[in-house]
């Protein structure tokens, strides 16, 4: 194997590539990135068996090989790599790099056992604006939860209704969702993607510019992003329905700025217990939120904010974090917090824009 | 005959021998036989990951090692199905202050409620021995106690018990079918099955199961028809060496209206009974429910509750949410004296006082003979045994005098009165069946 390539280039799609090498699997060739000049071509590929990628380099290849080099060496070695173009050459078990300024032998690893990454017919298929993907990911992917018992809540839900894509994810303490234009596919049925591939696709999809069309079928999710071809198992499981729970009217709603609201909630979390507990009272008369954090090894803290209200007085209990987790995805200048009594979930938007929602459960206390 | 879990366990036996161990270990992990149809065996793997790369990389040696073992398979082919790993029953630390969306329910495939485990269940003498049937049931599906039967007063965890059988066999064993039922949901199942002309389809349903619990089967000896139908899907799963395990509320062989030929069958399997936990169990459920709850609540008040409420489980558990809610509204830890005031009315403090004519009209009923006969002079046999266990009843459980008890049955004389409940004193040691009956007259009497 003989390639000439530009470094820059390769860099890039090796760290992106490196990022889908599984460095504690089973298999020791999934710790690698695969490395396939074959004819004209120069692919990388990578896999961990939830996800993979396979990122096409610009080269002119000499004589066509394959070979499999540890992804932590190779990104290692290119990340401190000076020079314009850089030659690669097998020489036995030996992969050579070489640039005008520095040059490594990094050992290959046997690439009989990599695996070939899944092919998903173009059956089934949606198309939306790469960027708007990537914030509905960003914007819900937090709240997936961390624990592997259910696999459904450990991932992001897509589906496609009436003309737009809606991603959600939930832990069961609280839930975010977020709806995008769809520019074509129709009706997408339940697609769950687990939380961390979403996460890569996220990355991923970042860097596109303009549309991108994905493929699915009832297993798996690909998508061709430039001269990236991702793609991820899809979970099979029922997320739980959730449209149920929300509530359709509010008791109480309060308006604030949304400054006001991530400063508050910022210095509250320093006198705030193990649990992150905050009070939240509502004061319709003084037209004011009074949020309360507590610890008896710290001290306390009240802050007010100003804010617009209608409704009832009233006073319930969160976890901070929780609440603070909301302000990443909304961007706008004020926030709404819609209420419906002590003990109900509460809602936050964004008082401009209706496409994202979040939900969060109250502390008992 | 090998079943098809054990054709795939010898294969891989086979395979692991030919492929390097992490090949194996990632490739073949998670994978199992789903169903074998005219010779081709379809291989449920995790994703197409592993489909893709099986059917390209180990073809060869799937289908070798599978004909070796068994001379009718003709090709293998690869579905990707619903990998039911192994959950691992971490705790989760999770804050307990914060109340979760309300998303876990029942488990719709099996009707369990995952909340029933072997983990959160309480073990002490008095269900002890059903919880080690419970286990080797567990251990030796279909095997060991088929049927198995736990029969006791309600509020003793029976459920409970009989919901870990099928919450352990649904994580541990998910090609298996689990179906966990009422007697009464069984019923109402079977007669619209009726209704809509589907009996075909109703059998075949509850045919198709590894493991059948069904809950509360004393309700089925009033309902004839469905009592045939359970006798024969009976027959058929007993047959086919499927586990079943019931729950009733008395022995079987004293439910009115049981016909032999299911009584006989009750009896072939396993029967226990779980008795009301004794005081130390008591403690002990209470404390770990307090646990569950978060709070921390002195050993002494926790004693008081195992002292005052015996017997049901659920009335514990309703005296403790009565402390609980307390210490919610007052902020302060509760004491013994606090405990005695808010459980005034609960429990052993009100003894019910049942009139005399009562308890006669009861047992009578129970027995099926006339009230009047009690009183009247006779000496037939049926008459007498229950007129003394009034007798008897009336004096240990109430505490009313012999010549009370005496005059109030016909103007007896005290000292039959007496020798009555000697006799039935004596009798309870060595007649389970007079023990039994004697157990459930008390709880109609309550």
């Amino acid at each position: 194997m003989k390639f000439e390539t530009n470094t820059e280039h390769l860099f890039t799609a090796v760290s992106t590539a490196a990022r889908f090498a599984e460095k504690r699997a089973n298999l020791p060739v999934l710790a690698s990135i695969l490395i396939v000049a074959e004819g004209g071509r120069l692919v990388l590929r990578s896999t961990n068996l939830e996800c993979g990628v396979e990122i096409q380099v610009a080269a002119k290849i000499s004589e066509d090989g394959i070979v499999a080099i540890p992804a932590s060496v190779l990104l290692g070695f290119l990340s401190n790599a000076r020079g314009k173009t850089l030659t690669c050459s097998l020489e036995g078990e030996v992969c050579r790099f070489e640039t005008e300024r520095a040059q490594a032998s990094i050992k290959t690893i046997p690439n009989d056992d990599f695996p070939v990454l899944p092919r998903v017919s173009a059956e089934r298929s949606f198309t939306c604006k790469g960027a708007d993907l990537a914030k509905a990911i960003h914007n819900v992917a937090y709240c997936a939860s961390l624990s592997a018992i259910k696999p459904e809540l450990q991932s992001v839900l897509l589906y496609g209704e009436s003309g737009k894509i809606i991603a959600v994810a939930t832990d069961s303490f609280r839930l975010a969702e977020k709806a995008i234009p769809l520019r074509s596919g129709g009706d997408i049925q339940q697609l769950l993607i687990p939380a961390r591939n979403a996460a890569e696709l996220m990355r991923i999809l970042d860097a596109a510019s303009g549309e991108v069309e994905l493929y699915y079928n009832d297993n798996q999710l690909s998508t061709h992003i430039d001269s990236i071809y991702y793609t991820s198992r899809l979970i099979d499981g029922a997320f739980p329905n959730y449209r149920q729970i929300l509530p359709k009217s509010f008791s109480t709603e309060v308006v604030v700025l949304r400054e006001d609201f991530a400063a508050a909630l910022k210095s509250l979390q320093i006198f705030a217990d193990k649990f992150s507990h905050i009070s939240l009272s509502i004061k319709p008369a003084e037209k004011a939120l009074l949020l309360t954090s507590r610890n008896p090894e710290v001290g306390e803290q009240v802050s007010t904010i100003r804010a617009t209200i209608a409704g009832e007085e009233l006073t319930m209990s969160f976890n901070g974090r929780y609440l603070a987790d909301s302000l990443q995805a909304i961007t706008g200048e004020s926030i709404r917090i819609c209420i419906n009594g002590a003990g109900k979930p509460i809602i936050i938007k964004n008082t401009a824009d209706e496409s994202f929602l979040y939900l969060v459960m109250p502390m008992n206390r | 005959m090998t079943t098809i879990k054990e054709l795939w366990e010898n294969a891989l036996v086979e395979l692991e021998l030919t492929i390097s161990k992490p090949n194996f270990n990632t490739w073949f992990k998670d994978t199992h036989i789903v169903r074998v149809e005219d010779g081709v065996v379809f291989l449920g793997v995790p994703s197409q990951f592993a489909r893709d790369w099986l059917s390209t990389k180990f073809h060869k040696d799937i289908l070798r090692s599978l004909r070796g073992l068994s001379e009718n398979v003709r090709n293998v082919e690869y579905v990707i199905s619903r990998n039911a790993k192994k959950v691992n029953e971490e705790v989760r630390v999770v804050p307990a202050t914060v109340s979760e969306l309300p998303l876990e329910s029942i488990h719709s495939k099996t009707n369990l409620n995952p909340r029933f485990t072997f983990n959160t269940l309480i073990v002490g003498a008095f269900n002890e021995l059903a919880h080690a049937a419970a286990q080797a049931v567990v251990r030796k599906p279909g095997i060991a106690y088929n049927p198995l039967l736990i029969y006791g007063p309600t509020g003793l965890g029976k459920t409970h018990l009989i919901q870990s059988i099928g919450n352990h066999f649904r994580i541990n064993a998910p090609d298996r079918k689990v179906q966990y039922c009422t007697s009464e949901k069984f019923s109402m199942d079977y007669v619209s099955s009726l209704q809509s002309g589907k009996v075909q389809s109703f059998k075949e349903k509850y045919r198709q199961y590894d493991l059948l619990i069904m809950d509360d089967v004393q309700f089925l000896a009033k309902m004839e028809k469905t009592k045939e139908e359970f006798f024969h899907l009976f027959n058929y799963l007993h047959d086919g060496n499927k586990q079943l395990v019931f729950t009733s509320d008395q022995h079987p062989n004293i439910i009115q209206n049981l016909e032999d030929r299911l009584k006989s069958r009750f009896n072939a399997g396993m029967i226990i009974s779980v008795t009301p936990p004794d005081r130390e169990s008591r403690f002990a459920i209470v404390r770990s429910k307090a646990a569950l709850h978060n709070v921390i609540i002195p050993d002494e008040v926790l004693e008081y509750l195992a002292d005052t409420i015996e017997g049901n489980v659920r009335e514990l558990e309703g005296a403790l949410n009565l402390l609980l809610i307390q210490l919610e509204m007052r902020q302060e830890p509760i004491t013994v004296s606090d405990a005695k005031v808010l459980l005034r009315g609960t429990g052993n403090a009100t003894k019910k006082s049942v009139s005399i004519q009562e308890v006669v009209k009861t047992i009578a009923n129970f027995y099926g003979i006339e009230e009047g006969s009690i009183y009247e002079k006779t000496r037939r046999k049926e008459i007498v045994r229950p007129r003394q266990v009034i007798m008897f009843l009336l004096r240990e459980d109430f505490k009313i005098s012999f010549p009370t008890i005496g005059e109030k049955l016909g103007g007896r004389d005290h000292t039959t009165v007496i020798h009555s409940c000697e006799k039935i004193k004596n009798d309870i040691t060595s007649d389970s069946i007079l023990n039994q009956e004697l157990n459930q007259i008390r709880l109609m009497l309550k």
